[in-house]
This record gives structure tokens, C-alpha cells and sequence, in this order.
């Protein structure tokens, strides 16, 4: 069980010594139950305490890493089952699947037109994580050619489907320099298979329909002596996967239950008639750790990617909305320019008002950090060069014929010096509340 | 070995909320949407029941809207000139439930009119058997106007009325007394204030079997996360036992998926966002798919592909 | 059914009631008078009275202490008559006086047995050689040689004294008096620095200074007895440059700022001085020492340190732990070798005010899990025993100091404190200071008002005005819908005096971020609020706020009600504390290194906590279990959380 702060701090030496580099004993627990810090960065815990704090830190799920040539997939380590409860920490990987049976010359040209993909979300590149290579030929020599094929095309990790073991040890030396997954073992042929895995040092996907037969399997595979594993419970549709999945997290984290506290790996296009891609999106925010996608559509790629990207922010982080200009009523090239910051509550104040007054209006919304305006004033997160930045590049400056900006009541002591950095804009300050902007546009925005 | 499967017991569960009545009960619609009732965290329907399926509803306007994408206009057509026409088409797609938006102006530019709500809902009602939700353009002083009016004229039919906000319900909340109607209580990505806007509305006597809520959701991309995981609370809350928060969830993916760059532009966005039609339908539906999971008990659509394509996650996760 | 005898004094009449009735009712029935302002709700307390004989039953008690009810106090309007009684009807302003019995300040005393030697500063006589042809050291040698044989060896003499030394030692035919300070914290083993050498006997005094944002303090101690000569306080003279920290941050950037504002202080302590001297007859100059506290942005403008990183994320000041300087060094009007001590604050906005709130307040010697809140514009808190501390500010804002409210004002002659609202007719009656017309509300009458109006349902839950209430008190204003307190013809002002919605929002806002501080500091330490088991409230603020208002609003934690205790200037009293003993001293370094603080706008719990108490008295009911109850038999409503 995690513990608290209070009770971590009870098993530190209370000293205050600041070596651990946090101002007291007590932040550094707090940061310890956090997760935010590691306990050896305190040199003076006793054996005793140093055993119970680490008991009760173990990772429930295990951290799995793959390596393709150039670039690296870490899944597992989650701690919670909401994200709200503190954040899901390794977003899961996204592979193509690309099938050995096509010519080498055909998958170099699918993989390189997947590979390059790169989509751009607020300043983060979105790419697939990798390709999943399926052994669909039978012929361990078009295998082999077409981990070269995709190699050649790619840096990316890999996954290797195949429940062959010779298969598995031929591509596996052809995958070699790299840390790919192997998937998978079954009931037959884990035994091979672990011996494969285990040479090849590489994870291993364990794979069986029901979680007593995974459970059993993953058993087996430890005892073999292997440490890294995923789990791959055959999911079907959209019910069965939330079950299966929910569960396997559940356990986990609230049972500490071993022998499953591994990552979870999904085909969402084995769904049957599912709808694959709203079945991949189930897998991203319920708990799978790689997702293998039969197709290869920007259309539907990018959306899948941008919702891992949320579901994956950190929630302990102050709700902020996207800087940039909101369009509030239709506003025409005569209607008035607000500013305000990022914060979402005060985004939310604002243009509730602003929309409920029925004045269309253009909003300028600031980059602050996520701050309120008087809290990103203080910090120096709202200032003048940060108003005029936003407002010189969000565009506003096409979309409006006048030049009048207003800014909060609150910072009404910035106008004079954002005279200085807008040229050619008039300074107006609004109200310092957001209940009073109707009434302030009726009495003071005059065209 | 045999797994000692976890299964989570609550001792809450989500009111029961019904909309539309029939003769019988004192209206004209000839069926009702009832939603709620669940006993576990969305969907875990291993260890819980769900009684109904998340309700899919189509939002139909009462005049024809000039800021939707082309390609809504497009999947309407004719029908979006006439809202009873629209609200047809909208049962033919497969709708649960019209939801009707008022604008503020009308199509001459002035404000929109209480004679002109009362008109378009009756001609809705007239128009199909659907329960139906009549929703003002979110300004304090037209919804008054508006949605009282409409309340008046749908009354008896337990319609849902909105938008009841912390500063402005009472006037709305009074109209749902009055004539027996259901209210939206819509929040802005919080959970203490979707709370404190159930207990406002409850405290003016409104029994908490006619309360809706509307957590506020944001589009995939753009803040979806907040309103999933605002969700995720308030429905964990509910099933602690957490009184105000056991009511149905409402949310409109349709309006907040079709209102980004994502699905309203075809033209001047990077390529990797790949195919238009395709990018926009998938973002109008991971929006509403996500909010699915996150405890959605009505979801307010505009395109009616995406209803299909939903209906067949709704169908697949309620299947026995 | 029965009768019973109600004897009436001092009017001394009898009536006769059914059992069951009110002893409201039977002063009623006996033509008598009794105030009610509150509608017999059992909420003002100004019904009270003394019941003599078994035959009462009271129903409520709120407003009643254990030793009110001891000796024989009870509601008149929540006592139910079931024997034959004897009735004392006290005249008002007796109640009154009971009412606001805290409000007279104690005198100050010693806090501690004091012995001058648990200090620094000693002042006595040396006796030194007369020279001779013989003995002819100079006069300083002679000097260090006497110092060493008090026990002050290789003491230091400043050059200023060294001047001098030559004509004193003749004056007083070498037999001096001298000031030395035999310690500093810094310097626990000395050497010992001369500070002063005169002809005459000297008597040492010290000041001990809080530097607030908006008021100084000072207190004049003699060091022989330890004793508060005199204590005075003025406003800061900065107030005209800002009237929060980060203004005054902000204008210390400006060109010329930081001296400016280093110089106003300086001449606010500067005025303190003159009126003590005038009070005590302690010239400045027999000021050997002065121990300082203050918010650290204070701290900074006092030392003349550029405060500009205090306000810029991540929020690092300069120094939080000074070491002791000299006061010519700054200027201050003392005696110019007198050391100065500023004392050590925690972080940018835990600065030595709250270090030495917390040593006068006993927090940190205390087992019982202790909530410290000294309410300011800032307002800080802290949470702990003796076993740890942690602490946070929250940015309270004005509105409990009556500003930023419309009708708000400081509690001086004409603020209303004190507001009772009838719920049947939603009429106000209220306690104005010095008796007169009102001319507005001051912090207590704030939030007097704010829990009236809500527990009488005036303002919904979220604070809004019910503007369909039948009364022509609530209204739409200039400012949005507002109560009408006083109609123009009431108050000294003219004009009409309101609360606003405005204003609502504005002290809702204020009390969110102070409870919701509580809660994150107990959920970051994994405590529970409600296991609290004492609330020491500073700052000038803390003396006359009404708890049980305070507890409906949800300002303060719904405890029992004697767990609270009011202490007044807790920055200043344990800046006397440290200047009086090396122990304490100590101590407060102790409390200044081990207080562990939480920078509240690093993560979203805080704005989680504030929305939650952005509604009244929060949005959990449950977590104000004696407000959920009068909210509900107030408002004829089930409270949130009950059935449909």
C-alpha cells in the first residue's frame, strides 16, 4: 500500500540535513509519496526504514522496454486506474502491422510512407512508435528479408508476430542490435519460446483467451527465468476488452497481483465487426500498453495520437486552455479585442460573459502558464511583452480594422508600458470582474 | 491458476431521469428515453447493471445554422431549411432523443423571439414521437425568454430545458416547475460546480429525478481530457454514494467536435492530418467515444455517420 | 394539560403558561420586551436571560457557553417551560457586554521567568587601574584587560567608541559604564562587542519590531526586567507605493523604488520611536538591540534587498535567514552599534512574521495536531506539532480588512460588526462600533452578514442574490443585485449601505483560498480537518471574528468551538519572545529550518480545494455538520446529500 507523507517521514531520520537537496525531511517524504523523488537520494535512512519504504514503492506494473535502431518504447510502471488519481505515466505505443508475405520492395515503400508521418500538436511531433511484423508467409527466409525490408525503411522498434520458435530465432538474429518484442508464447510453445527470448534477451508477449491461462503461462515464463513480459489476452470488441483490461489494471495495482503486473498488448482490428478505430481509442485510455493497427490512415492516425496525448497529460498540472484567439458570437472586423490568460477557469469566466452578453468579440488568449490573471501578474507571467507577443502572432491583426486591445481591470498598471510595445494600439482596461464586460462594452466599445 | 477475479461494489447508483411522456402521462411523444441507473464505473458491466444504453441524440436548429462545417451540411441537405423536417431526418438516422438549439437571432438578424420558440417546438413535436430537449443560445436573458416560452408550450411533455449556469437558473429551473420538465444543468469543467449547480437547482425544489448534467466536455485535442476525467469523477463520486452527483450525464461531442479546425477545414491544414471527411468524422466520434468510457449517459451528435458508428459500440458493449 | 409559574424580574410579575411554551412566550404574555433580532432562530444570542428552578428545558444552546449555561443563562426563544420557573431578564447592554467580552486587549506580561543574562546585552561597570608612570598601557589596553577580567575577553571596540574612550574613562574616573553584547546567534561563544561606554549608569532597552505590509508595530523592552516599557504601531508608510506585497515588489523595480521604500519604513519606525520616547522617556540611543519580523518581502525592503525573484516563479527570495547587522548599517534611528536581528522566515511568502507567530503560539512545542492561521492579506497557515510543521499561503485578498467591498471599511468608530437578518422578514438589525450611525462593514460585520444572509436564505448557496424574495431589501443595483443593510436615511453616509454580488463573490473568494489552504496542507500530510484538535488564530484580524459565523461561512473548520483561540499580534509577540532569550532564538531558527512549505500554485490541488469551498459553507455540507443543521431548519430544505 502507498503511504503518506506524514508516514514516510515517520521512517526518515528527520534531521533536516538538505542533502537530499529538498529543504526539509518532510517535503522530501511528501515527494517520495509523490513519486517525485527517489529514496536514495537520502544518505542517511536506516536499513530498516530503507526495506519498508521500498516494499512499499515496488512498481505493480513492470516497466518494459524495446529498442528499434534508433529510438526507444517504455510501457508498464502505472500506479493508478483513473488518471485523475495521479496521471498515467508511459503513453502506449501505436505499431503498424506490415505482413512478411508482400516483396521486400513493397514493405520498404509502406513503411517509409508510414515512417514519415509526423503530425504536430501544440509543439510535439506525433509519430507511429513502431511496426509489428507478422509472419504470414510461413517462409522463414521472407521473414528474415522482411525485418531487413523494414529495417532498412525504419529506425523504429519492432514487434515480431510469430508463435513459431524457429521463426522467432531466425528474425530475431535478423533483428539484431535491436531490442524487439516477440510475440508470442501459448500454452504449446512457451517453452521454446522462452528459450528464444531468453538467448535473444528480449521481451516476451504471453498470450491466452482467459486471464487464469495468462496467469498460468506468465508463471511458467518467470520460472524459465524470464523477467520481461506483456500480456496479450486475445481481446475482441469493445465490451470484452474493457473487462479483460479493467480487470488485469485492478489487479494489479489494487491486488499487487504479480503474475499479471505486466503490459498489456492489443490487436484492435482482431475486434471482428468492431469499428477499429474506435476500438484503439477504447485500448489508449483503458489501459493498453502497445497497440497494433492493421492500417495505415493519417485521417484516423493523427486523431488516435492526439488523444493518447491527453489522456496521457499530467492532470496535477493547472487546467489550461490552448493560447491563441477565440472566436466568440462571429466577431466581424469592427467587434472588440479581449485579452486573457490561459488559466481555464479564467478562460471560462470570460467567455461565458462575453458569450452571454451577446457581444461577438475576439479573445486573446495568453500563454501564463495556466495561471489566473492576478496569480500570472504577480508571477510575471502576464506582462507586457507577453500581451503584445500574443497579440502581434495570434493574427488579430488581420481580422480587425481597428486597433483597441482591452486588458484586465487587474492590470490596468500595465497599459502604459503595453503602449510602449503594441505601437499603434489603444490601451483600453476593462473590468476587473468578468460579470461586469457586458455592461463595460455597452458603456465603453463604441465603433 | 485460478484468478481471483476484483470486482468493485458500490453502494451508489445514477438516477433514473426520463424524458418525454407519452399520452398516458400527460404528453404526445410516442416513446420515452429513460437513462441512468447504473451501479458501476462505466461500462463494467461484469460487475454492475446498466438498465439502459448511453441515448444517442442528434442536435437539430431551429433555423439553419451559418457557422457548420460544409460537411454537415452536406450530410443534411434540404432538411436542415425546416427543423421539423431536420428532426424527421434525425429520427430516421436513429436518434433517441431531438435536440433542439435555439439560436439567438433569427434569420433576419434580430433577436430571436418567444412566439418564434414556441412555433419551432410545437412544429418539432408535430414532426416526430422522439422526446425532445429545447436548449437556448446560452444568453442569460434570451434562454429566460426563450426557454420559459418553450417550456409553456411543451408543457406536459417532460421535455429537457437549458441552459440552467450557476448565474443564471433560477428563472429556468422556475419554467421546469412549472411545467414539468426535466433541466440541464450545464457546468464548466469542474466537478465541485457540476455539484454545486445540482444542489442550487435541487434547493429551489426541483426533485433530483428532473436534473441532467452537463459537465462540459471540450472536443479531442482540445481539453477532452479535463471534461473525461471530470467525468470519470463525478461518476465515482455517485457510485461512493455522494448524493449530488448521481445524476445522468449529458454532452455534446457533436457541437464541441465539429466547432475545431480538425473538422471544420478541409483546406490549408498540414497533410498528415490526412483526408478531410474521413479526419472529420473520426474526431466528431473519438470525442463522443471517449466520453463513453467516461460515464456519457446521453450523447448529443451532429453527423448522423457518427451515430451509426457509435450506435455500434453502444450496441456491442450492452450486448449480454 | 398543566400549568406552570413564571416569576418575571426585575419587573418581578407572574404569568401563567401550559407547559411547552417558550420563555419567550411568557415575556410576551406579560407585556414585557425581549430583542429578538434574529427572529427567535436561536441564532443572535441577544435573547438570553437567566432561569432560576428546574422547570427549564433549553432546545438550543448556540451562543451559550459551558459556563454561560453553568450559571443559569439560557435562550429565551429556544427554552421550553416545563416547571415553575423565576426569570431574570438582564437589561441589553449587559448582553451586549457579554457578547464582546474578548474584545478588551490584555496588558502584556513577561512571557517567561526572565533573567537579563538569557540575553545578549549586559550593561555594567568596570573598574579600571588609574595609569602611572608605572602602569602606562593605553587606555584601550586597560579597558580590554577590565573587560576581561568581567569575563569578556578579547571583546571587541568599535573606532566610534574608541574616540570617545579616552574622555569617558577620565569622566568617570576610570570607572566606566559599558554596553557590550556578550553574544549573537551567529556568534554563540562571542567575542563580546562593546557598544556603548558613558560616564553615567545606563539602563538597556531593546525594540522588538513587526514589519507588517499594511501596520508596524513596535514594543519598547527593558532589558533588566524584560518588561514592555510601551508598545505603539502605525501604518507602513509604504502603503503609497502598493498596498500588497507584489505591488510593493514591483515598485522596488522601478528606478530609485527600493530606496524609497527602504527609507518610508525606516521613517514609520522612525515616528514609533519619537512617540515611545515620548511615552517612556527612552532616549533611541539607549536602544542596544532590536529584533525584527516581518513577511519576507518586508524583511528585503527593510534590509534594502532587491525582492524581485520573491514574486517570479520558482518564488526564491534572496535570504531567508539574515544575519544580525548594525544599525547604522541601515540607519535606523537607534543606537547606531546596536545590533539588529532580523529574524528567519521560510520562503518567499513564509517570511518571520509567521516563524515567530509560530514560537508565540506554541505550536511547535505542542503533541496536539495544531492549525495556525494568521489572517492578513495574506493569509498564512500552519499545520503541525512538535514533531513537524508545514505551512502555505494563500492569497487571501483585502475583502476581511473591508476592502475591495463596496460598502467595506476598517473596524474603527461606524462599522457595522456585528448583523442579524430576520428570516421571516428578512429585515436586518446590527451592532455598529461606537454606538452611533453606520457608515459601513467591516470584517466581522462582513462576515456576519454574509452567514445571515445565508442561513436565512437571502443569497442561494453560490451566493447569489434571490432577487424574487418579497422584500424590498434585495434589489437590482448599480453593481448587480445587492441586500439593502441600511437605507440612506440610517447611516451617517447618506447613502444606501449594500452588499453586492459582487462583494459576495469577493469574500467567498477570500475564504475559499483560506479553507481550501486548510485542506491542502491536511491532505498533503495525510491528516484529516476535522481531527484538528486546536485552531490559534493571529493577526489583528483573528480578535474579533465572530467563530460561529465564521464556521457557517466556511472560513474556519466546522470544530467544536473551544477548540479556537484568538491570540491577537502573534508576529510581534514572538519577536519579544526571541529578543528576551538565546533559547527562544534558538528555537525560532529550529521552527525556521524545520517548517516544510507547500508552494500552493505548483499543482491543481489547490484550485480542487478552492472551488470546492467556493460555495456555502462548502461544497460538501457533510464536512459542516452544525451548519448543515441550522441550514436545514432555517431554509425548510433537506441539505445536499439527503434523499429527493
Amino acid at each position: 500500500m502507498a503511504l503518506t507523507g506524514l508516514e514516510i517521514y515517520k521512517l526518515l531520520p528527520q534531521t533536516n540535513c538538505k542533502e537530499c537537496s529538498f529543504p526539509t525531511c518532510l517535503a522530501f517524504a511528501m515527494k517520495l509519496a509523490a513519486k517525485q523523488a527517489e529514496l536514495k537520494a537520502c544518505p542517511y535512512v536506516s536499513e530498516e526504514s530503507k526495506a519498508k519504504l521500498e516494499a512499499a514503492s515496488a512498481p505493480p506494473i513492470r516497466l518494459v522496454e524495446i529498442a528499434g535502431d534508433d529510438g526507444k518504447l517504455a510501457v508498464g510502471n502505472e500506479t493508478v486506474l483513473f488518471r485523475h488519481e495521479k496521471t498515467f505515466f508511459h503513453r502506449p505505443g501505436l505499431f503498424l502491422r506490415v505482413k512478411d508475405s508482400l516483396p521486400a520492395e513493397e514493405i520498404k515503400k509502406q513503411v517509409a510512407a508510414a515512417d514519415a508521418f509526423k503530425a504536430d500538436y501544440v509543439g510535439i511531433p506525433l509519430t507511429l512508435d513502431g511496426y509489428a511484423i507478422e509472419a504470414a508467409s510461413g517462409d522463414p527466409a521472407a521473414f528474415a528479408g522482411a525485418v531487413k525490408a523494414v529495417r532498412a525503411a525504419s529506425k523504429k522498434p519492432l514487434i515480431l508476430l510469430t508463435s513459431k520458435p524457429d521463426v522467432a530465432k531466425a528474425w530475431l538474429e535478423a533483428a539484431s542490435g535491436t531490442r524487439p518484442l516477440l510475440h508470442a508464447a501459448d500454452a504449446s510453445n512457451w517453452e521454446a519460446m522462452a528459450e528464444v527470448a531468453k538467448a535473444a534477451k528480449v521481451p516476451l508477449v504471453a498470450r491466452a483467451e482467459t486471464l487464469d491461462d495468462l496467469a498460468t503461462l506468465t508463471q511458467s515464463l518467470t520460472k524459465a527465468g524470464l523477467e520481461d513480459l506483456v500480456l496479450d489476452p486475445g481481446v475482441k470488441g469493445p465490451k470484452d476488452s474493457l473487462e479483460k483490461l479493467t480487470t488485469l489494471r485492478r489487479l494489479a495495482i489494487k491486488k499487487n497481483f504479480r503474475p499479471l503486473g505486466f503490459p498489456i498488448i492489443t490487436f484492435p482490428g482482431a475486434g471482428g465487426k468492431a469499428d477499429d478505430v474506435l476500438l484503439a481509442a477504447e485500448h489508449i485510455a483503458k489501459y493498453a500498453g502497445f497497440i497494433v493497427l492493421d492500417t495505415f490512415d493519417p485521417a484516423s492516425l493523427y486523431g488516435l495520437l492526439v488523444l493518447r496525448q491527453n489522456i496521457y497529460t499530467d492532470p496535477q498540472k493547472p487546467i489550461q486552455v490552448q493560447p491563441g484567439m477565440y472566436e466568440i458570437n462571429n466577431p466581424k472586423d469592427d467587434s472588440p479585442v479581449l485579452v486573457t490568460t490561459n488559466f481555464s477557469i479564467t478562460y471560462f469566466a470570460i467567455a461565458n460573459e462575453v458569450e452571454g452578453s451577446g457581444w461577438p468579440a475576439w479573445l486573446v488568449v495568453t500563454d501564463a502558464e495556466g495561471m489566473s490573471v492576478l496569480t500570472a501578474w504577480a508571477a510575471g507571467k502576464f506582462d507586457s511583452e507577453r500581451i503584445a507577443k500574443a497579440v502581434k502572432t495570434v493574427g488579430v491583426e488581420g481580422k480587425v480594422k481597428h486597433r483597441k486591445v482591452i486588458i484586465p481591470g487587474h492590470v490596468a498598471v500595465l497599459s502604459g508600458e503595453l503602449e510602449g510595445d503594441l505601437p499603434g494600439w489603444t490601451i483600453m482596461v476593462g473590468p476587473r470582474e468578468a460579470v461586469d464586460i457586458g455592461a463595460f462594452l455597452k458603456a465603453m466599445w463604441v465603433n | 491458476m485460478a484468478v481471483e477475479i476484483p470486482k468493485e461494489k458500490w453502494s451508489g447508483t445514477v438516477r433514473e431521469v426520463t424524458l418525454g411522456a407519452t399520452r398516458e402521462q400527460g404528453g404526445t411523444r410516442t416513446r420515452t428515453l429513460t437513462v441512468g441507473g447504473e451501479t458501476a464505473m462505466p461500462h463494467h458491466a461484469f460487475e454492475g447493471s446498466f438498465p439502459h444504453p448511453p441515448a444517442l441524440a442528434l442536435e437539430v436548429r431551429d433555423r439553419k445554422p451559418t457557422d457548420w462545417s460544409p460537411l454537415l451540411l452536406q450530410a443534411w441537405g434540404a432538411a436542415m431549411d425546416d427543423p421539423a423536417a431536420w428532426a424527421k431526418a434525425a429520427e430516421q438516422a436513429g436518434a433517441e432523443l431531438i435536440f433542439l438549439t435555439l439560436s439567438a437571432t433569427l434569420a433576419d438578424g434580430k433577436a430571436n423571439t418567444a412566439a418564434n420558440a414556441r412555433a419551432v417546438v410545437r412544429k418539432v413535436l408535430e414532426a416526430t414521437g422522439l422526446p425532445l430537449a429545447v436548449i437556448g443560445p446560452g444568453q442569460a436573458e434570451i434562454d429566460n425568454e426563450l426557454i420559459v416560452a418553450a417550456a409553456e408550450e411543451g408543457k406536459g411533455e417532460r421535455l429537457l430545458i437549458g441552459t440552467c449556469e450557476d448565474k443564471n437558473y433560477r428563472t429556468i429551473v422556475a419554467g421546469a416547475l412549472a411545467n414539468d420538465h426535466v433541466v440541464q444543468s450545464k457546468t464548466p469543467m469542474d466537478v465541485n460546480l457540476s455539484k454545486q449547480l445540482v444542489i442550487l437547482i435541487h434547493d429551489m425544489g426541483l426533485p433530483l429525478e428532473r436534473i441532467i448534467m452537463d459537465p462540459t466536455t471540450g472536443a479531442l485535442g482540445y481539453g477532452i481530457e479535463y471534461g473525461y476525467s471530470v467525468m470519470e469523477r463525478l461518476r465515482l463520486a455517485a457510485l461512493q454514494g455522494d448524493s449530488m452527483t448521481q445524476q445522468p450525464l449529458i454532452v455534446t461531442p457533436g457541437e464541441e467536435g465539429w466547432k475545431v479546425k480538425e473538422a471544420k477545414v478541409g483546406e490549408g491544414v498540414p497533410a498528415a492530418w490526412g483526408d478531410w471527411n474521413r479526419r472529420a468524422l473520426n474526431w466528431e466520434a473519438l470525442t463522443a467515444n471517449a466520453l463513453i468510457y467516461a460515464g456519457a449517459d446521453i450523447i448529443v451528435l451532429r453527423h448522423p455517420e457518427t451515430l451509426r458508428r457509435l450506435r455500434g459500440v453502444v450496441d456491442a458493449l450492452m450486448a449480454a | 394539560m398543566a400549568n406552570h409559574k413564571v416569576t418575571l424580574l426585575p419587573a418581578n410579575q407572574t404569568v401563567e403558561v401550559p407547559t411547552g411554551s417558550l420563555v419567550a412566550e411568557a415575556i410576551q404574555r406579560a407585556g414585557l420586551d425581549i430583542a429578538q433580532p434574529c427572529g427567535g432562530q436561536g441564532r443572535c444570542g441577544r435573547c438570553a436571560v437567566f432561569v432560576k428552578g428546574d422547570g427549564a428545558r433549553r432546545r438550543s444552546t448556540l451562543r451559550l457557553s459551558a459556563e454561560d449555561i453553568e450559571s443559569g443563562f439560557a435562550l429565551a426563544c429556544q427554552t421550553v417551560i416545563e416547571g415553575d420557573l423565576t426569570v431574570s431578564i438582564p437589561d441589553q447592554e449587559r448582553i451586549e457586554r457579554r457578547l464582546v467580552t474578548d474584545k478588551t486587549a490584555k496588558s502584556i506580561e513577561v512571557p517567561f521567568p526572565y533573567d537579563q543574562n538569557l540575553q545578549g546585552v549586559r550593561a555594567f561597570r568596570v573598574y579600571l587601574p588609574e595609569p602611572s608612570f608605572q602602569d602606562n598601557k593605553d587606555d584601550l589596553t586597560r579597558l580590554e584587560i577590565a573587560l576581561a577580567g568581567a569575563g569578556y575577553p578579547e571583546a571587541e571596540v568599535p573606532l566610534a567608541l574608541v574616540r570617545r574612550l579616552g574622555s569617558v574613562v577620565r569622566e568617570s574616573d576610570w570607572s566606566p559604564w559599558v554596553v557590550l553584547e556578550a553574544e549573537t546567534w551567529n556568534r554563540p561563544h562571542g567575542p563580546a562587542r562593546l557598544i556603548d561606554i558613558a560616564t553615567d549608569p545606563i539602563e538597556p532597552v531593546a525594540l522588538a519590531i513587526d514589519i507588517g505590509t499594511t501596520t508596524v508595530s513596535a514594543y519598547l523592552v527593558d532589558l533588566i526586567t524584560g518588561e514592555v516599557l510601551g508598545s505603539s504601531a502605525e501604518y507602513n508608510g509604504q502603503i503609497h507605493c502598493g498596498e500588497d506585497v507584489i505591488s510593493r515588489i514591483i515598485y522596488a523595480g522601478r528606478d530609485g523604488g527600493l530606496a524609497e521604500l527602504s527609507h518610508r519604513v525606516r521613517e514609520t519606525i522612525a515616528e514609533l520611536l519619537v512617540r515611545l520616547e515620548k511615552r517612556t522617556g527612552v532616549s533611541p540611543d539607549h536602544i542596544y538591540k532590536a529584533t525584527v519580523a516581518g513577511n519576507t518581502t518586508m524583511a528585503h525592503l527593510f534590509l534594502g534587498l532587491p525582492p524581485t525573484s520573491i514574486r517570479l516563479a520558482p518564488f526564491i527570495p534572496t535570504v531567508n535567514m539574515p544575519v544580525p547587522i548594525m544599525a547604522h548599517d541601515i540607519d535606523l534611528g537607534i543606537n547606531p552599534l546596536a545590533s539588529v536581528d532580523c529574524l528567519p522566515g521560510v520562503a518567499s511568502y513564509v517570511g518571520s512574521d509567521i516563524t515567530a507567530g509560530v514560537l508565540a503560539c506554541g505550536l511547535s512545542e505542542t503533541g496536539q495536531l495544531t492549525l495556525f492561521i494568521d489572517v492578513g492579506t495574506n493569509g498564512e497557515i500552519v499545520l503541525g506539532t512538535h514533531d513537524w510543521q508545514v505551512t502555505c499561503a494563500c492569497s487571501a485578498g483585502p475583502a476581511f480588512e473591508g476592502a475591495g467591498v463596496v460598502n467595506g471599511m476598517r473596524a474603527t468608530e461606524g462599522a457595522i460588526e456585528e448583523v442579524w437578518v430576520n428570516s421571516g422578514t428578512f429585515e436586518p438589525t446590527w451592532r455598529v462600533i461606537g454606538g452611533g450611525k453606520p457608515r459601513g462593514l467591516c470584517g466581522s460585520g462582513l462576515i456576519s452578514l454574509l452567514a445571515e444572509l445565508f442561513v436565512t436564505g437571502v443569497i442561494d448557496r453560490g451566493g447569489n442574490v434571490k432577487l424574487d424574495l418579497d422584500t424590498p431589501r434585495v434589489r437590482q443595483g448599480d453593481h448587480g443585485p445587492e441586500y439593502v443593510i441600511a437605507w440612506a436615511g440610517e447611516t451617517s453616509t447618506g447613502g444606501d449601505i449594500t452588499l453586492t454580488k459582487v462583494d459576495v463573490d469577493n469574500l467567498l473568494r477570500a475564504k475559499a483560498a483560506i479553507f481550501a489552504g486548510f485542506s491542502v496542507l491536511a491532505t498533503s500530510v495525510g491528516v484529516r480537518l476535522e481531527d484538528v484538535q486546536q485552531v490559534l488564530v493571529g493577526g489583528s484580524f483573528g480578535k474579533y471574528i465572530n467563530v460561529e459565523k465564521a464556521i457557517q461561512i466556511g472560513l474556519l473548520p466546522d470544530l467544536p468551538w473551544d477548540r479556537f483561540k484568538f491570540l491577537g499580534n502573534t508576529a510581534i509577540l514572538g519577536t519579544y519572545r526571541a529578543l528576551l532569550s538565546r533559547d527562544e532564538r534558538d528555537r525560532l531558527r529550529h521552527i525556521a529550518r524545520g517548517m516544510t512549505y507547500l508552494e500552493l500554485s505548483a499543482d491543481n490541488s489547490f484550485y480542487d480545494a478552492f472551488t470546492a469551498a467556493l460555495f456555502l459553507p462548502h461544497t460538501e455540507i457533510a464536512r459542516f455538520p452544525s451548519v448543515a443543521s441550522i441550514w436545514e431548519r432555517e431554509a425548510g430544505l433537506t441539505p445536499a446529500g439527503g434523499a429527493a
